[in-house]
C-alpha cells in the first residue's frame, strides 16, 4: 500500500491491505487481531501502530516522502487466514474487478504475464 | 479466471484478445497477488471455493505438458539461447496431475482429496519472513515512482525487492523484461538480457540457481 502520510482511512487501510478495522481488533477472515492503538482520535488509522501489530514492513522514500507499508507477516506465511481477500485487480475495460464477485462458485485463479 | 502480472495493462492486452477468454480476465498492475497469495512466478493458481475460502495455496500450474520440453534444440544456435532451451526442457512437468486434481475437485468439492482444510492451505502457503515482506513493498514503492516518476525512478526499489527476495522470479522478469523490451515492440525479448540496468538476468539467474526449479513450486498433490 503506497502511503503519502503514516495515516490512512479506514476503507483505504481495508481496501488495498485485506484488513478490516473491528472493534474486536484487525480482522482478516476469521483472524483478529487486538489494536487498541490502531485508530487515532481524528477516526484516521494510525499506519506505525497497525503495522507493528500486524507486523507489517514500512518502507520508505526520502526523496519524494512516499511510504509503502508490505503485506503481515503474523503467521510466517504468505497466507494467514484462508478466506480469499479482494485484491486490487483489473478488467481490461480499466475497471476494478472485485475477485468476491465470483462467490458461489468454484475459482481457479491462474497467474501468468506477457514476459 | 486467469490474471495477468504485468504492471502495464497494454502489454498484456494483445493475448488477452487473442484468447477471446470466455472466462474472467484481469490484470493485476501492482503484482498485489505476490503478497496477498504468494506467488512467485507464472504459471501459478489457487483455488478458491464457492464460499470465498482457499482450498489450495500458490503453487505450479501448469495443465499440460508444454511442446517446449519435447522440442528438438536446433544446431548451431547462439551458446545462450541453447541453454535458455535446455533449461526450458529440463522444467519439472507436473501437468497432467494436476489437471486430473483440479478435475477431482470439479465434480467432488469439499470431498475432492485435493481440496486443503484452512490449516493445511495456511501452512502450506509459501514462507513469508519480513524481508520477503519487505520485497513486496519494496516493488510496490518502486513501481509508483515508475508510474508517477519515471521507469528510472522504479530501479532502486526493485533491486531491493530482488534482493530482499531472490526466490520471486515476476518480481525480477518484469523489472528485466521493461529494460530489455522497447516499448510498442510486438514481442517481448525472451531472453530478459543481460541488460545494463540490472546486474542480472533470466538465463544466468536460472544457471546460477540450477535450473527453474529453483523458482517453482512443484504441487503437493
Amino acid at each position: 500500500m503506497i502511503l503519502h502520510e503514516l495515516s490512512t482511512t479506514r476503507n483505504d487501510f481495508a481496501h488495498f491491505t485485506g484488513w478490516e478495522i473491528k472493534p474486536e481488533g484487525l480482522c482478516q477472515g476469521d483472524i483478529c487481531v487486538p489494536a487498541p492503538d490502531a485508530v487515532r482520535g481524528d477516526g484516521s488509522v494510525d499506519v506505525v501502530a497497525v503495522a507493528d501489530r500486524l507486523g507489517m514492513p514500512v518502507v520508505h522514500d526520502a526523496e519524494n516522502n512516499v511510504w509503502s507499508l508490505g503485506p503481515a507477516t503474523l503467521s510466517g506465511h504468505a497466507l494467514i487466514t484462508a478466506a480469499a481477500p479482494d485484491v486490487p485487480l483489473t478488467s481490461f475495460d480499466g475497471t476494478p474487478f472485485m475477485l468476491s464477485s465470483l462467490r458461489g462458485r468454484k475459482v481457479i485463479l491462474a497467474a501468468w504475464a506477457s514476459y | 479466471m486467469t490474471v495477468a502480472l504485468d504492471v502495464n495493462i497494454e502489454h498484456a492486452r494483445p493475448w488477452h484478445d487473442r484468447a477471446a477468454c470466455t472466462h474472467p480476465s484481469v490484470v493485476d498492475t501492482t503484482h498485489a497477488t505476490n503478497a496477498a497469495f504468494g506467488f512467485l512466478n507464472i504459471p501459478m493458481a489457487v483455488w478458491i471455493d464457492e464460499n470465498g475460502n482457499l482450498v489450495r495455496p500458490a503453487e505450479s500450474a501448469s495443465i499440460e505438458r508444454s511442446p517446449l520440453r519435447d522440442i528438438d534444440i536446433p544446431e548451431g544456435l547462439p551458446e545462450r539461447l541453447q541453454l535458455m532451451y535446455q533449461s526450458v526442457k529440463d522444467i519439472p512437468d507436473d501437468g497432467e496431475a494436476y489437471r486430473a486434481a483440479i478435475l477431482d475437485w470439479v465434480t467432488k468439492g469439499a470431498d475432492s482429496i485435493f481440496a486443503l482444510r484452512p490449516h493445511e492451505v495456511i501452512e502450506r502457503s509459501q514462507p513469508r519472513s519480513t524481508n520477503e515482506a519487505q520485497a513486496a513493498a519494496c516493488f510496490d514503492l518502486g513501481n509508483y515512482l515508475r508510474t508517477e516518476i519515471g521507469p528510472d525512478a522504479a530501479v532502486h526499489w526493485w533491486k531491493e525487492a530482488h534482493r530482499l527476495h531472490p526466490k520471486n522470479l515476476t518480481y525480477k522478469r518484469q523489472a528485466w523484461t521493461l529494460v530489455t523490451t522497447p516499448e510498442g515492440a510486438t514481442e517481448n525479448d525472451l531472453m530478459q538480457g543481460p541488460n545494463d540496468v540490472y546486474e542480472t538476468n533470466l538465463l544466468d539467474e536460472v544457471l546460477d540457481s540450477g535450473g527453474f526449479s529453483a523458482f517453482i513450486v512443484r504441487p503437493q498433490l
